[in-house]
């Protein structure tokens, strides 16, 4: 069970950030809010205490926007998890291979290149809205010439489509050698 | 109507509401042109040319501008629980809109006070927020494909990136055991379209369909034609069918639309909603 510190906000975000210490959780807090990021520091439940007493609740979806902003802010913390379910990230690829075609899943997302030219020809699967984003700057692009969905993304979809990404790339750098 | 609901992925965040029509190869909503490429432009575009067809009104739109950060999502949710009762729309469409599972329970509560509720259908990530928020029971339709149908028979997962290694090793022959499960655990809208090398259709806890022709395995690269069966059922049900024939039908003229335009995995969604027309001539 969470305890809202600061308001009874019915906000229900799924997800918490860890912090190694109470000022780190406070200040984890303030850049995420100034970001516009709906967030609350809450008690961690006991199954997932580590580090200090404090920690932010997020909407775990938002994972990747918000990892990539505390990093670049250098707010320290210790890890981002969901509050229910399996608490590791899948990290499972399937590949299928069609005549010209190699098709790289990666949870619900699944990203199709061209092994001759290693562009990449479809993006499909996913459903939050950076994918349609996404979608547009990468389609028809090289493989090697696209920047990473986890720079640009900021969901859990992109995080999904970054990991078939990564695994595409290394795909067809073996296949290109 | 059918009120379909989603985000573009476009910075502008304002709402952008009124009529949507598709002419020639162009999406017009109230003469504004959207990008009919994968996500809500391809669902709305299958939904215009499948409501032409059956001579019913064209689908009604409210779009927002997002591309990841959830402001035009907001804007979304807070629009359909000021304004649902007004519109009072018969198919209520929410497709790729920011998760927020607080927002999602306050448009279930709103479309409840709708002078008839909707017919409601979450596609994308707002079957994500529906399932997350516990509140699939109360939808009518979802249409998942297979990990998405493992995401929705855990019973703790509130995106498929977090669901039980498991379920996602799950292949497509063990989509009905799913089913059964997501189910049980009560993530499961009343009809589960379930997409995949064989389609499923579900309903209340039973598969009443199978469709696996014609096999296109293509289909499953192009994106966006997950969009187009989400289109095609919500214009059907606008249009009169049962949501179980139209759930079906949908089905069908998806995979023929792939079949006419000879699919492959490099084949952008635009051809197959330009191939509609011609399915749906075919099946229906």
């Amino acid at each position: 069970m969470l305890f809202g510190k600061k308001n009874k906000s019915s906000f229900e975000g799924g997800g918490l950030v860890l912090f190694q210490t109470v000022e780190d959780a406070i200040a984890g807090e303030k850049i995420l809010q100034s970001e516009n990021y709906e967030v609350k520091l809450v008690a961690p439940p006991p199954a997932l205490r580590k580090g200090c007493d404090l920690a932010v609740e997020i909407n775990i979806i938002e994972k990747i926007g918000i990892e990539r902003l505390l990093l670049q802010r250098k707010v320290v913390f210790m890890e981002i998890l969901p509050l229910k379910g399996a608490g590791d990230l899948l990290d499972i690829v399937k590949v299928k291979n069609f005549d010209n075609y190699c098709m790289v899943k990666a949870g619900n997302m699944k990203l199709t290149f061209d092994r001759k030219e290693g562009v990449i020809v479809n993006i499909s699967g996913g459903g939050c809205p950076d994918i349609p984003f996404l979608h547009i700057s990468m389609l028809d692009k090289k493989l090697t010439e696209v920047t990473p969905p986890k720079e640009n993304g900021h969901t859990l979809c992109a995080l999904m489509l970054d990991m078939a990404f990564t695994e595409a790339l290394d795909i067809w750098s073996k296949e290109a050698n | 109507m059918l009120l379909i609901c989603g985000t573009i992925p476009q910075d502008n965040f304002s709402i952008i509401t009124g009529k949507a029509e598709f002419q020639g190869d162009r999406l017009l909503v109230e003469n504004t042109e959207i990008s009919c490429t994968q996500g809500t432009a391809a669902l709305i575009s299958a939904a215009c040319l499948t409501a032409q067809f059956l001579n019913s009104s064209p689908p009604q739109v409210v779009l927002a501008g997002d591309t990841g950060k959830g402001t035009g999502s907001n804007l979304l949710y807070n629009y359909l629980i000021n304004n649902l009762p007004g519109l009072n729309p018969d198919v209520l469409l929410m497709h790729y809109i920011l998760p927020i599972m607080g927002q999602m329970k306050k448009v279930v509560a709103t479309a409840a006070k709708c002078g008839k509720k909707p017919v409601l259908m979450a596609d994308a990530s707002s079957m994500y927020a529906a399932k997350g928020a516990g509140l699939a029971p109360e939808f009518d339709v979802f249409t998942p494909d297979i990990c998405e149908l493992a995401f929705l028979a855990d019973p703790d997962a509130i995106h498929p990136a977090y669901i039980q290694y498991h379920l996602f090793s799950a292949d497509d022959s063990q989509a009905p055991d799913l089913i059964e499960a997501a189910y049980k655990q009560k993530g499961a809208a009343k009809i589960l379209i379930a997409k995949g090398a064989t389609d499923y259709v579900a309903e209340k806890g039973k598969i009443v369909a199978e469709i696996n022709e014609p096999d296109i395995p293509a289909m499953e690269a192009i994106g966006g034609t997950g969009d187009t069966i989400s289109g095609l059922t919500g214009a059907m049900i606008d249009a009169g069918f049962n949501p179980r024939n139209a759930a079906v039908n949908a089905l069908r003229t998806n995979r023929k639309a792939g079949a006419c335009c000879e699919a492959t995995p490099a084949t952008k969604i635009r051809l197959i909603v330009e191939a509609i027309p011609k399915a749906l001539k075919s099946i229906l």
